[in-house]
């Protein structure tokens, strides 16, 4: 599902901040990430979800090297990916069904196709009520769980999230947690980053430890 | 269940296009009125060219030693068996000493040997060889010749000419300014909404998709601003064309004609007119698509 080989990443010409990164998470993974803030955590999931090319090194996702797939067909890799972020990324201007509906409504589907399935989702984090609402005024577990729900609502293979419950009360974080499991349960590769090694004992999935841009099982 | 329509992906409110609506209509109406010069330019030399090359002008100069009358009967019986002119009109001689009276005064020409001036008005489907027309008078009327206006002609053609190009250099670099403010605007747009095309990405949206949540403003940008521009040219030709004692009673007339000829005349300006919205929406679509193509290729 995942394969890195000898990952290293600089940022212009300034020090490597990922070195030799090699692990590799099998379809149907659970695993965390875990790390001191700096080790290059959010980096490394910049470098999954394609949003930045590695300075050296392999990058196989679904069985494709990435480092050498064609600016087109990126869009159709990151359809196959679901990325919850730190700092949400919800679209101020779209209603939480609007943004949860994106990753469908960019593929041409109509509102009618998918209307029903939006709302569903939104019923099973809990966020059916705030349907119309704006995210200006969700709360911080509102716009988190709505990150989640925009993540997930095209059934991606593959789950990305950086620090999803670093933002929420310790409740809210373990049934955010939860949210995962089930996920993971139906086929979902879950690859989570976060610094609560609470949470992680908590999980019981394995963890990698980044620290100073190197890999070590945890 | 929710019953709102989506809403826009761009939001419209993070950069407006005013100032580029505004700063077009002013392009196109200065097109407009590029256009409407060169539509006149043309039809102006269209008439002289027609009526130059519809008639021609004999002269008969006074020679020592030779019988003007018997040349001039002479010079009638040649032209009455060319075939291709139409008529033969011999000008009086106290018409023809008019004619220099801006030159030499009135009264002051009743001594010169002026010369006879023969209107010649042509057969405009079957016109006459005039090279050779030209040979024969001069061979056989002795001191006759033919002018028949082809340097004026050629002239009047020549500043034309200029005239045009002039008017398509202006066309050329309104089109010019219009693709470069459409860039800068473009370029603002997607500034302003880096963050939202950021998250369209990382959901998998294409180029090409995104492109089209903005440049489709930029469409109804160019159509606006084209029809605004159109109007406020028509608005400027009627204003001169009825305030004839301000503008001129010729930039009136020409203001005039240009929106009241008949159908048949009147039909390609206004259709030139309305190519002007056309273009300005295709130079708005066109170059926005392909800056904004080329920026986004640029974001990983």
């Amino acid at each position: 599902m995942v394969r890195l080989d000898a990952v290293g990443l600089r940022y212009g010409g300034g020090p490597e901040i990922l070195k030799d990164i090699t692990f590799r998470l099998d379809p149907g993974a659970f695993c965390f990430l875990t790390g001191p803030s700096g080790a290059g955590k959010t980096s490394l999931l910049r470098l999954l979800f394609l949003a930045l090319k590695p300075t050296r090194g392999l990058i196989s996702l679904f069985g494709e090297d990435v480092t050498a797939l064609p600016q087109p067909a990126i869009p159709l890799m990151r359809r196959r990916i679901g990325v919850v972020f730190q700092d949400f990324r919800l679209l101020d201007h779209l209603t939480t069904f609007d943004n949860v509906a994106l990753p469908l409504r960019i593929t041409g589907q109509r509102r009618e196709a998918y209307a029903q399935d939006v709302m569903d989702l939104l019923a099973w984090v809990g966020l059916a009520h705030q349907a119309d609402a704006f995210p200006p005024v969700l709360s911080g577990g509102e716009k988190q769980r709505a990150a989640i729900a925009r993540a997930v609502i095209s059934r991606p293979e593959l789950l990305l999230a950086d620090e999803p419950t670093g933002n929420v009360d310790p409740a809210l974080a373990r049934r955010l947690m939860h949210l995962f499991l089930e996920l993971n349960k139906q086929g979902t590769t879950v690859f989570v980053a976060t610094h609560d090694e609470q949470l992680i004992r908590q999980t019981g999935a394995p963890a990698l430890h980044l620290e100073h841009g190197q890999l070590r099982a945890a | 269940m929710t019953t709102a329509k989506p809403g826009p992906i761009i939001p419209p409110e993070a950069a407006p296009l005013r100032t580029l609506t505004v700063t077009m209509a002013v392009m196109c109406t200065l097109a407009c009125l590029a256009i409407g010069a060169l539509t006149l330019i043309n039809r102006a030399v269209d008439q002289w060219s027609h009526g130059l090359s519809s008639e021609a002008t004999v002269q008969l100069r006074q020679m020592q030693g030779v019988d003007p009358q018997a040349e001039l009967a002479k010079l009638q019986t040649l032209l009455g068996q060319t075939a291709g002119i139409a008529a033969v009109t011999v000008m009086d001689p106290k018409d023809a000493a008019r004619l220099l009276e801006p030159w030499l005064g009135t009264g002051n020409t009743a001594d010169l040997p002026i010369p006879r001036l023969i209107r010649l008005s042509l057969d405009e489907t079957h016109p006459p060889d005039l090279e050779a027309l030209a040979n024969r008078i001069t061979i056989e009327v002795k001191g006759a010749s033919l002018d028949t206006h082809q340097r004026w002609q050629a002239e009047l053609t020549r500043m034309a000419r200029s005239l045009s190009l002039l008017a398509y250099a202006i066309l050329a670099l309104i089109a010019a300014s219009a693709v470069a403010m459409v860039i800068f605007a473009t370029r603002t747009v997607l500034d302003a909404n880096r963050q939202v095309v950021d998250v369209l990405h990382l959901v998998g949206a294409r180029d090409g998709y995104i492109a089209r949540q903005i440049d489709r403003r930029f469409l109804a940008t160019g159509l606006y601003a084209g029809l605004m521009g159109v109007g406020l040219a028509l608005l400027i030709f009627l204003i001169l064309g009825l305030s004839g004692r301000v503008s001129g009673e010729g930039l009136a007339a020409a203001s005039r004609s240009l929106l009241f000829a008949p159908p048949t005349v009147s039909l390609t300006s206004y259709a030139a007119l309305l190519a002007v919205p056309v273009a300005a929406t295709a130079i708005a679509l066109i170059t926005s698509r392909l800056t904004l193509i080329r920026m986004l290729r640029n974001v990983l």
